[in-house]
C-alpha cells in the first residue's frame, strides 16, 4: 500500500506545567498542551521521517515518509537495512502514580514552592530560583509489522539554585530532583532541605581554594562517578555511534576493558527519571549489562543496529516527535566492597571529587571531560583544603583500568542527555569510587 | 496565521488579561543525515505553534499549543495562570506600536524552493569532499534547509510579520588508518551560499593534521583560539553576565561596572540584530521591539547589558531588542542577537612565536557562567613554534577566567566566521594555563 519496506508512527499527546520561583517572587506559569505524529519509512537502505502537529492525518504523513524513503532510495541507493523483528510490548510493571499532579490545584503548588524555595534565601545568598515541572504524556505507537503499544508516563520534579556573592565572587550551588512520579515527589525529598542545602554548597564554595591541575589519584563521589558511567561508558556503548566507527568499544564485546571492580548497567525498567516500558520503536525495554566485571558485555540497541551487530533492542528513544536514535536509560556502576573511609586510607595523597556541573565526550578518540561542582584535598588520607572549579579529563579506557576500588554506596541521579540535538530523562549513578590515576584540571 | 492570532488575543482579553502577547511560528524544515559516508535518510517537518502570554496587574501568564482547536483554552490558562500570582510592580508593559528598520539578506527564495535532489546534492559534496583525503570516514554529519515565518500581536498595537530562511551543513569525521583523531567543520546561513565541499575538506584535513601527537608539560603560554572555540566559550561565560535579567538578580560578574575598562583597549564587541545576512537577524526581536545594534564593549570599556522589555522597565532604560524565544513554547528572555567580536586583525599563527593553537573544546557548557571560570579539554589543537603550527597535541586542558581573558586578549586573526550568532576571528589570549 506504501510501497515501502517498513514504516512506523509514534503519537503523543499531552500536557507540561512549569512553575518558575525566582528572588522569591513567582516569575511564570506556563502551562502547554502538545500533540502530534512522528513517521517514519524505510525503503532499502534510506529512510524518510516527518513529523505532524496537532489535530492531523496520519495517513497523509505516512504517505509523506514513504515518499521521501522511496525518493532517496531512488537517488542514492545502498545496502537494505534491516529491522529486527520484534513482538507487541507489555507494560507491566509501570511507576503508580500516588498523587495525580493534574488533580492538584495551581494555587497549591505555587504555594508549595514559595514556601520550600524561601529556604534557599540564607545569608549571604545573593540570588536563588526554584523551579517545579510536571509533564504527562500518552505515547502510541504502531508499526507496518503489527507491533502495538501504549503507556502514560507522568514526570515530575524540582531544582533550586542558590548563588552566593562576596567581594566580587560568585558560586552557585544546586540541588534538583526528578522523577517518574506524581506529586509524591515532595513526600519521598525534603524540598525545604534541599534548597538549604544548595544555599551552604555556594556559600561554602566562597571560601574555596582554585584547583592546581595535574595527573593524580582521586576518588569520584557517587554524583560525579554517575557522571562518569553515563558520559564515558554509556555514550561509547551506543550502537549508532559503534556503527558509524565514532566509538573506542567497537570490536571489544567479550574483551576485559575495565578492572574487574567494574560492572556498568543499563536498565530503562527502574522506577527513575529515564524509565520507559518500551522504547519509541516498539521495543520492550530490560536491564542491559554494559560491563559485567570488565568485560564488554553488551551495546545499547534499536531494531537497526540489533539487526546488523546482533543484540537485543529496546533503548532507542527521541525527544517529543524527533527521530528516535540510540540512547541511555537509567545507568549506573554497580556496587562494590569498598568504604570511602578505606579509599581516603588506601590514596593517601590526592584529590575527592563531588558532585558534577556536567560533562562531554568524544566517543571515537574515547577522550571525556567533565566539571565537579567542588572537591577537596586528601592529604595523607584526610580531607583538607576545599577546591572549587575543578574539572577532569582523561581516556575512557585508561580511567577504566585505573579503578582500584569500588564502594558499596550506589546512588542515582537524575538529568537529561543531550545527543544529536534532543534532549532525553535520564538517571545516573554509582557508589564511590577509587581511581589511581586521572588528569585534573583547574586554574 | 493572523486570524488564528487575532481570535487568541481576544480570547485572553475576554477571560481578564490586561494585556496579551500572541506569538505564532511555522516553520518548514527538509533535512538529510548522514552515517558512516552514507546518505542515511531525509526528514520533512511542519511545525505551527501558538503562545500566548497574559498579563493582569504585571503578573504573566503564558500557555501554548500546537492544537488550533485549543486555542481558547490555551487563552483561558493563561489568564488564570497569571490571576494565580502576586501583582508585579516592576512590570511596565508590553512593547507598543513602533516603526520597524528594513533588513536584508535573511530570505533567499532559493532555500525556500529547495527540491530534496539539491538537499541531497550538497550532502554529497561534504562527503565526497572528506573521502578525496585518504584515510578518513564521514561518521556522521547533516544537512538542512528551512523556512520560517512568525507573527508578533499584541494588545498595545504591535504587529510583526517575518519569514525567514536558513540552510547548515555539518561533518564530523574520524580517520581508520594510524593514530585515531576526529574533527568537524559546519557551516550556516541565511543564504544558499555554503561552500559544502570546504566543510567536508576542512573537518577531513584537520582530522588526518591532528594525527602523531606529542604530550607536552602544563605551563603557561599564549593561546590562539579558533573562531569555534571562542564562540563556546564566549557564550558560555560571557554573554550570561550582560543579561540584564542575570544583572538585575544578582548573577553576574558585571554588576555595577558600566564604564568600567573591562578588555584589552583594542576590542569591541557589538550586539546586532541588523547584520546583514545574520542568523540571528530581523525587523524585530521576539516580542516585537524593533531591531538595533548595541555597543557592548566600546574599545576595552564596557558599555551596555543586553534588554528585553521586562528588564529594561525595571531600570528604567529602553530595550535592546534582546527579547528572544527558542520556539512557541516558551514566553521570551533576554538572549544576544548577532554577537560580534571585534579586534585588529593580522596573520595570528605567523604572529606568535610559541604557544597553542586550540581548534575546540570540549565541555564548555560546564563553565561557571557567573565567576566566568572554566576548564575545558582542547580538541585539535597544536602546538605554535615560530609562527607556525607545529606538532598536533594528544591531551590538552585549558583553563581560565572571561574576564581575565578579555583583559589578556592581545591579538585576532584575518579569519573571521559566523559560528550561529556569534561573529568572531580566532583570538590570542596570552598567559593562559594549559595542562597536557
Amino acid at each position: 500500500m506504501h510501497s515501502v519496506d517498513f514504516f512506523d508512527t509514534r503519537i503523543i499527546e499531552g500536557t507540561t506545567t512549569s512553575i518558575v520561583l525566582d528572588n522569591g517572587k513567582i516569575e511564570q506559569i506556563s502551562v502547554n498542551f502538545t500533540k502530534g505524529a512522528a513517521v517514519r519509512a524505510l525503503k532499502g537502505g534510506s529512510w524518510g521521517f516527518t513529523s505532524a502537529d496537532g489535530d492531523f492525518d496520519i495517513e497523509k504523513a505516512i504517505r509523506a515518509a514513504s515518499e521521501l524513503a522511496v525518493s532517496m532510495d531512488d537517488k542514492s541507493p545502498k545496502e537494505k537495512v534491516k529491522m529486527q523483528e520484534i513482538a507487541s510490548p507489555v507494560v507491566s510493571n509501570a511507576p503508580k502514580v500516588k498523587k495525580n499532579p493534574l488533580d492538584i490545584s495551581l494555587e497549591e503548588k505555587v504555594s508549595n514552592l514559595k514556601e520550600f524555595g524561601k529556604y534557599a534565601k540564607k545569608e549571604g545568598i545573593s540570588s536563588s530560583s526554584a523551579v517545579y515541572s510536571e509533564s504527562s504524556y500518552k505515547v502510541m505507537y504502531t508499526d507496518s509489522t503489527g507491533v502495538e503499544g501504549e503507556y502514560d508516563v507522568v514526570r515530575t520534579g524540582f531544582a533550586i539554585s542558590a548563588v552566593a556573592s562576596r567581594d566580587g565572587m560568585y558560586q552557585a550551588g544546586r540541588e534538583s530532583r526528578f522523577g517518574v512520579t506524581g506529586y509524591e515527589i515532595f513526600d519521598k525529598y525534603n524540598a525545604a532541605e534541599l534548597a538549604e542545602e544548595a544555599a551552604n554548597s555556594a556559600l561554602q564554595l566562597l571560601d574555596a581554594k582554585p584547583a592546581k591541575g595535574g595527573s593524580m589519584p582521586v576518588i569520584l563521589d557517587p554524583e560525579l562517578a554517575g557522571v562518569f558511567a553515563h558520559e564515558a561508558v554509556g555514550h561509547a556503548s551506543e550502537a549508532d555511534l559503534v556503527l558509524e566507527g565514532s566509538s573506542v568499544l567497537e570490536n571489544r564485546i567479550g574483551e576485559s576493558i575495565a578492572s574487574p571492580l567494574v560492572t556498568i548497567i543499563d536498565d530503562p525498567t527502574m522506577h527513575e527519571y529515564g524509565y520507559f516500558p518500551f522504547d519509541d520503536e516498539g521495543s520492550q525495554t530490560e536491564k542491559t549489562t554494559l560491563i559485567d566485571n570488565g568485560v564488554l558485555k553488551s551495546y545499547l540497541h534499536s531494531r537497526e543496529t540489533a539487526a546488523k551487530l546482533g543484540g537485543t533492542p529496546g533503548h532507542c528513544r527521541a525527544q517529543g516527535h524527533s527521530r528516535p536514535i540510540v540512547r541511555m536509560s537509567n545507568t549506573y556502576i554497580d556496587n562494590g566492597n569498598s568504604k570511602l573511609e578505606e579509599m581516603l586510607e588506601e590514596i593517601g595523597n590526592g584529590m575527592y571529587l563531588i558532585g558534577s556541573r556536567g560533562g562531554q565526550v568524544n566517543t571515537g578518540e574515547g577522550v571525556f571531560q567533565f566539571n565537579a561542582e567542588k572537591g577537596y584535598l586528601i592529604e595523607d588520607g584526610k580531607l583538607t583544603t576545599l577546591i572549587r572549579d575543578v574539572s577532569l579529563s582523561g581516556k575512557i579506557l585508561e580511567i577504566l583500568n585505573n579503578v582500584k576500588m569500588v564502594g558499596n554506596d550506589l546512588k542515582m541521579n537524575s538529568g537529561r542527555c543531550g545527543k544529536g540535538g534532543q534532549l532525553v530523562p535520564v538517571t545516573d549513578g554509582s557508589p564511590h569510587l577509587m581511581i589511581s590515576e586521572a588528569m585534573v584540571g583547574g586554574a | 496565521m493572523y486570524d488564528l492570532a487575532e481570535k487568541a488575543l481576544k480570547a485572553a482579553i475576554k477571560y481578564g488579561a490586561k494585556e496579551a502577547e500572541v506569538y505564532i511560528m511555522k516553520s518548514q524544515k527538509t533535512s538529510v543525515s548522514i552515517q558512516k559516508d552514507m546518505i542515511e535518510g531525509a526528514k520533512e517537518n511542519i511545525t505551527t505553534g501558538i503562545g500566548i502570554r497574559a498579563i493582569v496587574d504585571g503578573a504573566v501568564g503564558f500557555s501554548s499549543t500546537n492544537i488550533m482547536s485549543y486555542i481558547d483554552e490555551a487563552a483561558k490558562n493563561a489568564v488564570s495562570s497569571a490571576k494565580t500570582q502576586d501583582a508585579d510592580p516592576d512590570w511596565k508593559e508590553l512593547p507598543s506600536y513602533q516603526k520597524y528598520p528594513t533588513v536584508t539578506g535573511i530570505l533567499d527564495k532559493d532555500i525556500q524552493n529547495m527540491e530534496l535532489d539539491e538537499c541531497i546534492g550538497h550532502t554529497m559534496e561534504m562527503i565526497d569532499a572528506a573521502r578525496a583525503t585518504s584515510g578518513i570516514i564521514v561518521t556522521s554529519g547533516s544537512f538542512s534547509r528551512s523556512h520560517g515565518e512568525r507573527l508578533i500581536l499584541n494588545s498595545n498595537g504591535i504587529e510583526v510579520s517575518e519569514e525567514g530562511t536558513g540552510i547548515s551543513g555539518f561533518v564530523d569525521v574520524i580517520t581508520n588508518s594510524g593514530e585515531t583523531s576526529t574533527a568537524y567543520d559546519f557551516a550556516i546561513s541565511r543564504k544558499n551560499d555554503i561552500d559544502f565541499a570546504a566543510i567536508g575538506k576542512n573537518a577531513a584535513e584537520l582530522a588526518k593534521k591532528s594525527q602523531d601527537t606529542i604530550s607536552i608539560e602544563p605551563h603557561r603560554t599564549e593561546v590562539v583560539i579558533h573562531p569555534f572555540a571562542f564562540s563556546d566559550l564566549i557564550e558560555n561565560t560571557f554573554i550570561p553576565s550582560i543579561d540584564a535579567d542575570n544583572v538585575q538578580k544578582g548573577r553576574s560578574n558585571l554588576i555595577g561596572r558600566k564604564d568600567d575598562i573591562i578588555a584589552n583597549e583594542k576590542l569591541s564587541i557589538y550586539d546586532d540584530g541588523l547584520l546583514e545576512g545574520g542568523i540571528d537577524t530581523g525587523i524585530a526581536d521576539d516580542e516585537g521591539v524593533a531591531s538595533r545594534k548595541t555597543t557592548v564593549i566600546e574599545n576595552g570599556v564596557f558599555r551596555s547589558y543586553l534588554y528585553d522589555t521586562y528588564t529594561a522597565g525595571k531600570d528604567g532604560v529602553e530595550s535592546t531588542g534582546n527579547a528572544s524565544r527558542n520556539s512557541y513554547l516558551s514566553t521570551p528572555s533576554v538572549g544576544s542577537r548577532n554577537f560580534i567580536i571585534d579586534f585588529p586583525n593580522c596573520d595570528i599563527v605567523a604572529d606568535t612565536d610559541n604557544g597553542v593553537y586550540v581548534n575546540t573544546v570540549i565541555g564548555a557548557h560546564t563553565a561557571n557562567a557567573i565567576s566566568g571560570d572554566f576548564s575545558v579539554e582542547a580538541r585539535n589543537a597544536f602546538t605554535i613554534k615560530d609562527g607556525k603550527l607545529d606538532k598536533p597535541i594528544k591531551s590538552l586542558m585549558i583553563s581560565g577566567n572571561i574576564f581575565d581573558m578579555l583583559k589578556n586578549i592581545n591579538g585576532a586573526g584575518t579569519d573571521v566566521r559566523k559560528v550561529g550568532g556569534t561573529i568572531t576571528p580566532s583570538i590570542r589570549v596570552s598567559d593562559m594555563s594549559v595542562v597536557g
